[in-house]
């Protein structure tokens, strides 16, 4: 009978090992932004927060995965993924025909909306004005389609200050940065009026990016997108960065 | 036997066609009935499926618009109840991002609705510059828009739920149908199981419990047994053997009288043989003494009979020992009993007479067979002579009763020859 037990025991260890040391492989290389507010940002502890980060960390729990996150920019971010530095890139990123022949996009996981920043009277496509954007964002790319003179940022975070500076007269803006750019002071002393672009390449599906030599992920990612959704894991994380819904 | 009537009397089926035939009918009939059920599953599983991955995210998708809804009608009362500018214009700001997102766009009433209110309150914010009791003009109407809002809260909510409702209504239906379906493939099951165990019972069971009392009372001395003609084959077959076999039996019992006969019989004279005549004789002899009646035995002897074989040849013996046979059976009283005891030799019993009648019945043969012509093979007549010895054999055993009548039957040679001597009951001769 001990004997029994004690093969019993050794065969549940050499179980619990081997899905111990599955689950220990996996180590996913995710990219992540640091000045992009309420999406992602550094909290007063210095610790990367925001929705963004919020939804891949309960991604990678959900896919049993231990994520390790790079910090990058949007500028930068796609031409890394394409190039394997980075399994995943949790960044927000609207549907563009350049990023989708370059990289995979997970399914959506939320809807965003860009907003057009300026004074009052100063209107999209308007001759002399300089756009401030985000380089490598929808925006940027958007803008300089249109011909327009822009003035690139590296984050989110800095959109206000070409504004500020007098060196940029509008700007296009994601509706959560917009969120974030109206609670601060300086901003709103601005005196900027702010209108929605209703260009569809300015809205819509906004995804993680997935890298190429991973297509095997877009499957799991999704799976575990649609599990939090539902468990109200999701729900959570919108209500704590975002005031209303965002998917 | 009576509920059997009802059976279609089908004739000369073969049982293994036959219950072949059912089983097909049955497996086909159970086969489709399962099938509409698998459907009926298939239908459930579909459902329950569609309700897994359409219905819930679309269900989800809903309550997020009742929530953005509802989140607008708070940051509409937020604009009427700011206390400063900043805090007006920051909700008015996600007033505005609510009303454009996706998620309102994409449900006509709300995105209607979501407009109207954005409108209105820009309105109202506008006229606030100029006109400081705009907000306490317009608070009614506002009121209104909210009450509006809050109706479509509810309206969205409950138009995600019922989208479940259908596909459970549709779940519903299949299992209802499956459930008749099923009841309706019990029924045929039963009915089959009931048509079967009836045919079993009425064309198998029945015939074998026939063919077991015919066959456990088959015997040569009952007429062969009759049975109704059956529907199956295999039965009639068996029927039709235990008919031959009834036949056969008669056959063997003839057989076996005609072989028992030979056994008993001389070959020659078709007399009784030696073997025979003891045992017959022992049987009698002890039923006599057992009743103590009457029981004579004789021994006798052709005279001369070496002689006659030696003057005419032995066609000419055998002649005169059948002929002699012949008499024998013609004087003889039907209960007596002869035997050819060997060669010239023959033995006698007469039951139920005593020494003095069995002398009469001898003497009287004796005296027949000596004026009796005898026809042998060459056309001459001869005539032949016996003499006897008798002796009582109602108080001794059969083999002591022969052998004073053959001492007898010595006696009656010395003394001449075609004469009958009687042994007295001491044992010597008279």
């Amino acid at each position: 009978m001990s004997e029994f037990r004690r093969v019993f025991a050794s065969i549940l260890l050499l179980f619990a090992a081997s899905a111990g040391l599955a689950a220990g492989e996996r180590n996913l290389r995710v990219a992540v932004l640091d000045n992009s507010p309420p999406m992602a940002f550094r909290d007063a502890n210095g610790e990367l927060s925001g929705f963004s980060l919020g939804i891949i960390r309960a991604l990678c729990e959900e896919m049993r995965a231990h994520c390790s996150f790079q910090v990058t920019t949007l500028d930068r971010v796609v031409d890394e993924l394409a190039a394997g530095e980075y399994d995943i890139a949790a960044v927000s990123l609207l549907d563009t025909p350049e990023r989708r022949a370059r990289i995979i996009l997970a399914k959506p996981y939320f809807r965003s909306i860009s907003l057009w920043f300026a004074k009052p009277g100063v209107l999209p496509g308007q001759a002399g004005i300089r756009v401030a954007v985000v380089r490598g964002s929808a925006q940027d790319r958007f803008a300089r389609a249109k011909g327009w003179d822009t003035v690139g940022v590296q984050t989110n975070g800095e959109l206000a200050e070409p504004l500020n500076a007098g060196l940029a007269q509008a700007a296009i803006i994601p509706m959560s940065s917009a969120l974030n750019l109206m609670k601060r002071p300086e901003f709103r002393q601005l005196g900027l009026s702010s209108s929605v672009m209703p260009e569809p390449e300015l809205g819509g599906d906004a995804s993680f990016g997935i890298a190429p030599r991973r297509p095997e992920l877009k499957e799991q990612i999704d799976a575990a997108l649609e599990r939090i959704k539902r468990n109200g894991t999701y729900d959570r994380i919108n209500s704590q960065f975002l005031p209303f819904r965002v998917n | 036997m009576a509920p059997l009537t009802f059976i279609p009397r089908l004739s000369g089926l073969r049982a293994g066609h036959a219950f072949g035939f059912l089983g097909a009918a049955f497996i086909l009939a159970f086969g489709i009935m399962v099938a509409l059920v698998a459907l009926d599953q298939q239908r459930v599983l579909e459902a329950t499926a569609r309700l897994q991955e359409q219905t819930v995210p679309e269900i989800i998708r809903y309550q997020r618009l009742a929530r953005n809804l509802e989140q607008l009608r708070q940051e509409g009362e937020r604009v009427f109840s700011a206390g400063t500018p900043q805090a007006r214009q920051q909700a008015m700001f996600v007033v505005t991002l609510v009303a454009s997102h996706p998620s309102v766009l994409e449900h006509k009433e709300a995105a209607d609705l979501a407009r109207q209110t954005e409108r209105f309150l820009i309105d109202v914010v506008r006229h606030s510059a100029r006109d400081a009791q705009a907000f306490a003009a317009s608070y009614d109407e506002w009121q209104r828009l909210a009450g509006r809002l809050g109706i479509l809260v509810d309206d969205v909510s409950i138009q995600g739920i019922n989208l479940a409702t259908a596909d459970l209504t549709d779940v519903a239906g299949a299992m209802r149908l499956a459930r008749y379906k099923l009841t309706a493939a019990l029924l045929v099951v039963s009915l089959f199981l009931v048509v079967f165990l009836f045919l079993v019972r009425g064309h198998l069971i029945h015939p074998l419990q026939r063919i077991d009392r015919a066959l456990s009372s088959l015997s040569v001395d009952r007429p062969a047994p009759e049975f109704r003609p059956s529907a199956m084959v295999e039965i009639q077959v068996v029927e039709e053997a235990i008919g031959e076999l009834h036949a056969s039996l008669l056959e063997n019992e003839v057989a076996r009288h005609a072989l028992e006969k030979l056994a008993n019989k001389d070959g020659l004279t078709g007399l009784m043989n030696r073997r025979h005549f003891l045992q017959t004789a022992d049987t009698e002899l002890q039923r006599a003494q057992r009743y103590q009646r009457p029981v004579t035995v004789g021994m006798a002897d052709l005279d001369f009979f070496k002689k006659l074989n030696d003057t005419y040849g032995h066609a000419a013996g055998d002649a005169v020992l059948r002929a002699f046979a012949e008499l024998a059976n013609e004087m003889l009283r039907q209960s007596d009993f002869v035997c050819r005891y060997g060669g010239e030799e023959f033995a006698f019993l007469f039951p139920e007479s005593t020494l003095v009648e069995a002398e009469k019945l001898a003497e009287r043969f004796r005296a027949r067979c000596a004026d009796y012509d005898i026809r042998i093979p060459d056309g001459r007549l001869v005539r032949v002579t016996l003499s006897m010895g008798l002796a009582d054999a109602s108080a001794c055993p059969i083999e002591v009763a022969l052998r004073r009548a053959d001492e007898a039957l010595y006696m009656a040679k010395r003394q001449g020859r075609n004469r009958i001597v009687l042994a007295d009951a001491s044992g010597t001769v008279a």
